[in-house]
């Protein structure tokens, strides 16, 4: 745009734009920097908070009252098996509407992604009973399934964004080579899809990371992932900050770490294929 | 067309020619039950008596009746407009700026919108502790600028009934300004650049360029952005819980946390159903004119 800028210009922006960046960043930082203080420490001034004496001991508390490795180890189940899944049945969806478009593609397409936007609530209680008829309540395969079906529609919408960009007159030169469907999907579709997929999984793992919703409402103590386990922990023990923050970076730093090294798929799957 | 498909089996022929139809298929029941299913259910329920446990008999609308009598649901909605308001107002203006700013050709763009997106990547259940820290008045921003010697300093939003649902919308521009930026930031890419420059070589001003040229081409955007916001606003439901718990009493109540509480803690099955419903409605109403016009837009 406006991009005849000065040097002098462009730094000012930089600085300004960093300035705000870490005023965004601070809740962030502020977590990081009470979960390594001690609980008497943590409510008092920021200044005061800064000098006190670093410690781990938060750390320590938290793995030894709570199985933290237990509700991390569920997260990652959660969060990886329903991408998988999500992605199994995905893909044949967004290739079928990238590739053999019909004149109800579009339809079908923006239907499936108006669904996403209904509020969860509606659907809630209907599947809490059918998961105490089923037996699964608190399990980790139903909430697999769960986390899985809300979030197809935006697999599939992410993969088909992507499969688009795809030019067709190399599929049809395969073809015309002699290629059959599956060597046509399996040595030139699957190689050009690959950046594709990997930031659809990492969209689709961060959802089903944060998933606060269903996992609050149908999980107690065993299948509970990390932003149960948090939620629970804030309730009886809302005044520890240091546990409570302590808990909390262990839940973020995943993503955080993720998302730094892959920062164009995450801007690009936060954004739903929106920025390039 | 290739030899190939001229030996095929008749069952591989039908199979090659309805593949599309068939691979789609998963993902179109899958959605279809799911959701439509499982909204019919409710829908039905919010029709009956059903207390503790559902029951299946229709009697009409008494739940709704029962709802709309309902101050703390009155209260809910209340707070839907408030907050559903002022979130997506500021949070446009704040992403258009700080698109703006990013647009400048400032170095190490890519860390920083990282960095803008990053209360959108992480959970808001989580980054709640971060914010009940600072909205605390014992030892946030009233306790720090106390400390400066402003013994009067007051900002107890938090514990009061009614600026609660304020804080609620202060973490939750925090949220998702940073998305609004990356929005606006592709949608400001997207500008024909010659026009642009035309407009510079004429010497009209920078902030005349943005005003008349480059923000009205980007009206679908602002759409788009509005339609995420307002149906984000009315599913809000993690956000409260992590920071007020619908508290103090029920003054930060939003309908989502309004079902929750009737669904889980009160028993109350029939309100939660209806509800719902009403809430369905609310996104319904801002959601398929959208779609219907996007469908048509295209279709031309």
């Amino acid at each position: 745009m406006a991009r005849a800028v000065t040097p002098r210009r462009k730094l000012i922006n930089t600085l300004v734009a960093w300035a705000i960046g870490l005023l965004i960043f601070f809740p962030i930082l502020w977590i990081i920097v009470l979960s390594f203080k001690s609980e008497g420490d943590a409510i008092r001034t920021p200044i005061k908070v800064l000098t006190s004496a670093w410690t781990l001991d938060s750390y320590a508390v938290v793995q030894e009252r709570s199985d933290y490795f237990k509700h991390f180890s569920n997260s990652v189940i959660l969060a990886v098996g329903s991408t998988l899944l999500g992605v199994i049945v995905a893909v044949p969806a967004a290739w079928s509407m990238a590739f053999v478009p019909s004149d109800r593609t579009r339809g079908i397409l923006m239907w499936m992604l108006s669904t996403k936007m209904l509020p969860a609530v509606g659907v809630l209680y209907p599947i809490y009973l059918l998961f105490i008829q089923l037996g699964i309540l608190d399990t980790r395969i139903g909430l697999v399934m769960v986390l899985m079906l809300i979030n197809l529609p935006i697999i599939v919408w992410m993969l088909y964004t992507y499969f688009r960009e795809i030019p067709g007159e190399i599929l049809e030169a395969a073809r015309m080579d002699g290629a059959s469907l599956r060597e046509e999907v399996m040595y030139v579709l699957t190689p050009m899809a690959v950046p594709g997929i990997a930031s659809t999984v990492l969209l689709n793992v961060i959802l089903a990371w944060n998933e606060a919703f269903w996992t609050l409402n149908l999980t107690a103590a065993k299948a509970a992932p990390l932003t149960a386990f948090i939620a629970s922990y804030s309730s009886p023990e809302g005044l520890f900050y240091a546990k409570l923050s302590a808990a909390s970076v262990m839940a973020i730093a995943p993503i955080l770490i993720m998302g730094w090294f892959s920062q164009k798929q995450l801007v690009r799957g936060l954004t739903f294929g929106a920025v390039k | 067309m290739s030899n190939r498909s001229q030996t095929l089996r008749p069952l591989g022929s039908w199979l090659e020619h309805h593949l599309p139809k068939v691979v789609l298929a998963p993902s179109f029941i899958a959605v279809l039950v799911f959701v439509y299913g499982f909204i019919g259910w409710t829908a039905w329920v919010s029709l009956t008596r059903s207390k503790l446990l559902p029951k299946y008999e229709i009697h009409g609308t008494i739940q709704y009746e029962r709802l709309f009598a309902a101050p703390r649901w009155d209260v809910a909605m209340n707070n839907l407009f408030i907050f559903g308001g002022l979130f997506i107002v500021i949070s446009m203006i704040l992403g258009l700026i700080l698109a703006i700013l990013l647009d400048q050709n400032i170095r190490t763009e890519g860390a920083i919108r990282t960095i803008y997106l990053y209360p959108m990547a992480l959970s808001m259940i989580v980054t709640g502790t971060a914010w009940k820290w600072i909205l605390n008045p014992g030892l946030g921003i009233e306790a720090t600028v106390r400390g400066w010697g402003f013994e009067t300093f007051s900002f107890n939003w938090l514990v009061d009934p009614d600026m609660a649902i304020y804080t609620i919308v202060i973490a939750a521009i925090w949220q998702s300004s940073g998305f609004v930026m990356a929005l606006f930031l592709a949608g400001l890419r997207s500008v024909d650049t010659e026009i642009i420059r035309a407009a510079q070589v004429d010497g009209i001003p920078t902030w005349r360029v943005y005003t008349a040229i480059i923000i009205p081409s980007m009206a679908p955007i602002f759409l788009s952005a509005f339609i995420v916001l307002s149906h984000l606003a009315v599913k809000s439901f993690d956000l409260v819980i992590a920071l007020t718990g619908g508290g103090p009493g029920f003054a930060s109540d939003l309908p989502a946390t309004y079902m929750y509480a009737m669904a889980f803690s009160r028993g109350d099955i029939g309100q939660a159903a209806s509800s719902a419903m009403v809430m369905m409605g609310v996104v319904f109403t801002i959601v398929v004119p959208y779609l219907y016009s996007e469908l048509r837009a295209k279709n031309d």
